[in-house]
């Protein structure tokens, strides 16, 4: 799974370390996030797109071999 | 991340300071051949079979016995749990993650070490491996851990 978390941090001028305050996780989970080591659960997906005030699939997408 | 079995982080220090101290100390006393007469109390002991005595020899019995030795493996195990079953600053899921991932990977490395020490190690040097095998899952377990907290917190942006 892919996401454009970065860009949309860019968007909103937004540091790492600010978007992981913002919904309560660490910075490390952003990190590994946006370099797609890790794959949030459901619930902080919807807080991030909810965040973005955008639809999870403009965030988050499937990739081929998902 | 709703978790029932992790400490508040306010233990973290204490967990750090009885890890280093006993795992210290336990390093100190095993280059003294655990000679040691410190601390020697009387002591209950379960089943006794010492290698001289034949009298003292028997179920519950009470014993001299130096608990010196005692006091660092409990010293070590139990900063050991802390250090690794303490909340961190910002517990989340991915950290959680991280905590599992490194308790399987301490279980699987530790026994592919002790595999390895099996073939490998005899006789006395073989008893210094079953010694630090009572404590090479949590110290594996902790270091993991600290190690890929740390990978994945550097390259901002």
């Amino acid at each position: 799974m892919k996401n454009s978390i970065k860009v949309q941090r860019a968007i909103h001028d937004m540091t790492q370390a600010d978007l992981a305050k913002l919904i309560g996780v660490s910075r490390q989970s952003i990190n590994a996030i946006e370099k797609n080591k890790y794959v949030p659960s459901t619930v902080l997906s919807l807080k991030i797109a909810r965040l973005f005030k955008k639809p999870v699939e403009d965030i988050f997408f499937l990739e081929d071999e998902d | 991340m709703q978790t029932n079995y992790l400490l508040p982080n306010k233990y973290k220090t204490i967990g750090w300071i009885l890890f280093i101290v006993g795992i210290v100390s336990g390093l100190f006393l095993m280059f003294n051949e655990y000679e040691t007469d410190a601390l020697t109390i009387n002591v209950l002991s379960i089943y006794h079979d010492g290698i001289l005595s034949s009298k003292e020899d028997g179920f519950f019995r009470i014993i001299e016995n130096s608990i010196l030795d005692e006091l660092i493996v409990i010293a070590i195990i139990v900063g050991g749990l802390t250090v690794g079953f303490t909340k961190e600053k910002v517990e989340d899921e991915f950290i959680f993650k991280l905590r599992k991932d490194s308790l399987v990977w301490a279980l699987i490395f530790n026994y592919a070490v002790l595999i390895f020490a099996t073939v490998f190690v005899y006789d006395f040097v073989f008893f210094d491996v079953l010694v630090f095998n009572m404590f090479t899952p949590l110290v594996f377990f902790v270091f993991r851990f600290n190690f890929l907290k740390y990978k994945s917190q550097s390259h901002e942006e």
